[in-house]
């Protein structure tokens, strides 16, 4: 479904992405690992077309994305950043609506499906009951779970999540990764997750990516990827690697002082 | 199930334009009754409505002929000026805040009116007339190099054609107080029509005339309906310039759209009143403190917003030392700033 091919960004002469090359069959929930300035979130704004490869190309159901119309690929492809939504004073239905953009004509007004839409996501994500409030009242989670709502009324197929649980706490985190989850298994939708968290990177996705300096270092499943020597080498310290209790999936233990 | 709340926005704005345009036309009719010769209220709703086919058969005319003239001919096209000026400075405003993302943003902050200024205080001084121009060479000056003075601004701004928006506005800056050097040259070497010069500067209303407003609103009806259209859009942009791509929005594009609009209605606004100014900063920023920042809402009661206060505040520059007029961009000041103060000092959110 997406393919990035050999893919190397650079500004001012500084590589920031060096022959980048990976699939992504659909379905899957991959995960993008790696220590500051690997070139993580680079890679997602060139997934996302929001910039330019320097060369090398990312397809997108055998088109390139930089040739894909803007609105067209938002159909199919949705956002979610770190930052959010800014804190717009618009109320959060409305908000959410605007996710409708590219499934309507520039003169087109939203119908009733899409308000019924934008209230069945709403109950999906338990916001209904703050729908009348004003985005700038909120929380820093619950505006990033607004922006999961305004994600989904987009319906695409491809959700890519630049760490979307950065500013968040760890109640908050899960509670977002759960509904990603969820929606996930309902939509058979396929996900591109950069997570600075490596336990929750380990328990969520099927695949990690683990990059450095603008290159993929190794990729594979978390048994694979979370491995003591491994991440020394990227991350310069030596992390304990230790079971999940309930879930049996690899972990890791920051080394002490 | 209940209705959601959009259909109910929607209600909303019809709602509140509706209440507002019947405020508007009980201003403008008020308007019209003040001056030199007053005229009653009645009498002034009589004879614009005689003007209309159909409905004239229904109106005696009992009114002096020079009643007529005073409404018809010297009071009713400025106020109505009045009004598209300030719906065009008001929808101008409104656009760069949402566009350019900055509190700050008024009509003038790209240059325009300043290339427009200079443009009228050459055709002043100089006295130029362009012959199948006539009495319209000097607003088709200023409006020329307004766009003139835009250009350039978009030029410094773009690079390897892309914008950025803060380049922009320094860009704004830059040619601002270039051509503000250029006009105070100007000012400073003209003896005889400083005067004239001044008080264009401070905006006027004066060039009353039938033929100004069908020129100007063709130009600002068709803007106000596009800039519309780009509610959505403009609301996108108040979510972050990259949420925006990412829901399909062609940032560039639209952006480009929205300035070069917002910039051509405050080149025609400017170049038949002069840089009025305050009108483009507050009313949408008082709409916004009360309405919220939605901007179906924002673009058509700043538009209407505008019109009333402009209306309202030449009323107040014409009679207020009456024989004397008052430049209007005095009165604006005097009115919006501390109104738009009070609402600052009890405002419950902030705004950007």
């Amino acid at each position: 479904m997406l393919s990035i091919h050999q893919v190397t960004k650079k500004i001012e002469g500084k590589s920031l992405l060096d022959n980048v090359s990976f699939n992504v069959p659909k379905g899957s929930s991959i995960g993008l690992i790696g220590p500051n300035g690997a070139g993580k979130s680079t890679l997602m704004k060139l997934i996302s077309a929001y910039e330019k490869p320097t060369s090398g190309s990312i397809t997108f159901h055998n088109k390139d994305v930089q040739q894909w119309n803007v609105k067209k690929l938002a159909q199919r492809i949705a956002v979610l950043t770190q930052e959010g939504l800014a804190a717009y004073p618009i109320k959060v239905f409305d908000a959410v609506l605007l996710g409708r953009y590219p499934h309507l004509g520039f003169f087109q007004r939203e119908s009733k499906k899409d308000y019924q839409l934008v209230e069945d996501v709403l109950a999906f994500t338990s916001l209904t009951d703050l729908k009348d409030q004003f985005l700038d009242t909120l929380s820093g989670g619950e505006r990033q779970r607004v922006a999961i709502a305004k994600a989904m009324v987009q319906q695409p197929e491809l959700l890519l999540l630049d760490e979307p649980t950065t500013f968040l706490d760890i109640g908050h985190q899960l509670n977002i990764l759960k509904l990603v989850k969820e929606w996930q298994q309902k939509d058979n939708l396929t996900v591109i997750m950069v997570m600075h968290d490596l336990n929750l990177a380990s328990q969520f996705c099927e695949e990690l990516i683990l990059m450095s300096e603008g290159k993929v270092v190794r990729s594979g499943s978390n048994e694979e990827i979370i491995d003591s020597d491994l991440l020394e080498n990227v991350y310069h310290t030596t992390p304990e690697i230790i079971r999940h209790p309930k879930s049996n999936v690899p972990q890791i233990l920051l080394g002490h002082f | 199930m209940k209705r959601p709340t959009l259909t109910h926005s929607f209600g909303k704005v019809a709602f509140w334009s509706i209440l507002l345009s019947i405020l508007l036309l009980i201003v403008m009719s008020l308007s019209i009754t003040l001056g030199a010769a007053s005229i009653d209220f009645i009498v002034v709703w009589k004879v614009v409505l005689s003007k209309i086919p159909f409905l004239q058969n229904w109106i005696t005319v009992d009114w002096k002929e020079s009643t007529e003239t005073i409404i018809w001919d010297i009071r009713l096209p400025r106020v109505i000026l009045g009004a598209l000026v300030g719906a065009a400075l008001s929808l101008a405003g409104a656009i760069y805040q949402g566009v350019l993302r900055n509190p700050l943003a008024d009509p003038f902050i790209l240059g325009v009116s300043s290339g427009a200024s200079f443009g009228a205080a050459l055709v002043m001084v100089f006295g130029w007339q362009i012959a199948w121009l006539g009495k319209f060479t000097l607003p088709f000056v200023a409006f020329l190099a307004g766009l003139a003075s835009l250009m350039i601004v978009y030029y410094l701004a773009t690079v390897e054609r892309k914008m950025r928006v803060e380049t922009l506005i320094l860009s704004g800056v830059v040619i601002q107080a270039f051509l503000g050097a250029c006009l105070s040259l100007i000012m400073a070497l003209s003896n005889e029509q400083l005067q004239t010069i001044v008080f264009w500067m401070m905006g006027s209303l004066s060039l009353t005339d039938w033929s100004y407003n069908q020129i100007v609103f063709p130009v600002i009806s068709i803007a106000v309906i596009i800039a519309y259209f780009f509610s959505r859009d403009l609301n996108m942009f108040g979510l972050g310039e990259e949420v925006a791509h990412h829901s399909g929005v062609s940032v560039q594009r639209s952006r480009i759209i929205m300035l070069v609009l917002a910039s051509l209605i405050t080149g025609a606004a400017v170049s038949v009143s002069g840089a009025i100014g305050f009108v483009g900063l507050v009313i949408p920023h008082i709409i916004r403190l009360i309405f919220g920042a939605d901007y179906r809402m924002i673009i058509p009661l700043s538009v209407i917003g505008g019109a009333i206060f402009l209306v309202g505040a030449d009323a107040f520059a014409r009679t207020i030392m009456a024989p004397r007029e008052l430049p209007l961009g005095i009165i604006t000041a005097f009115l919006g700033a501390p109104f738009f103060a009070y609402l600052l000092r009890r405002a419950r959110r902030g705004f950007f």
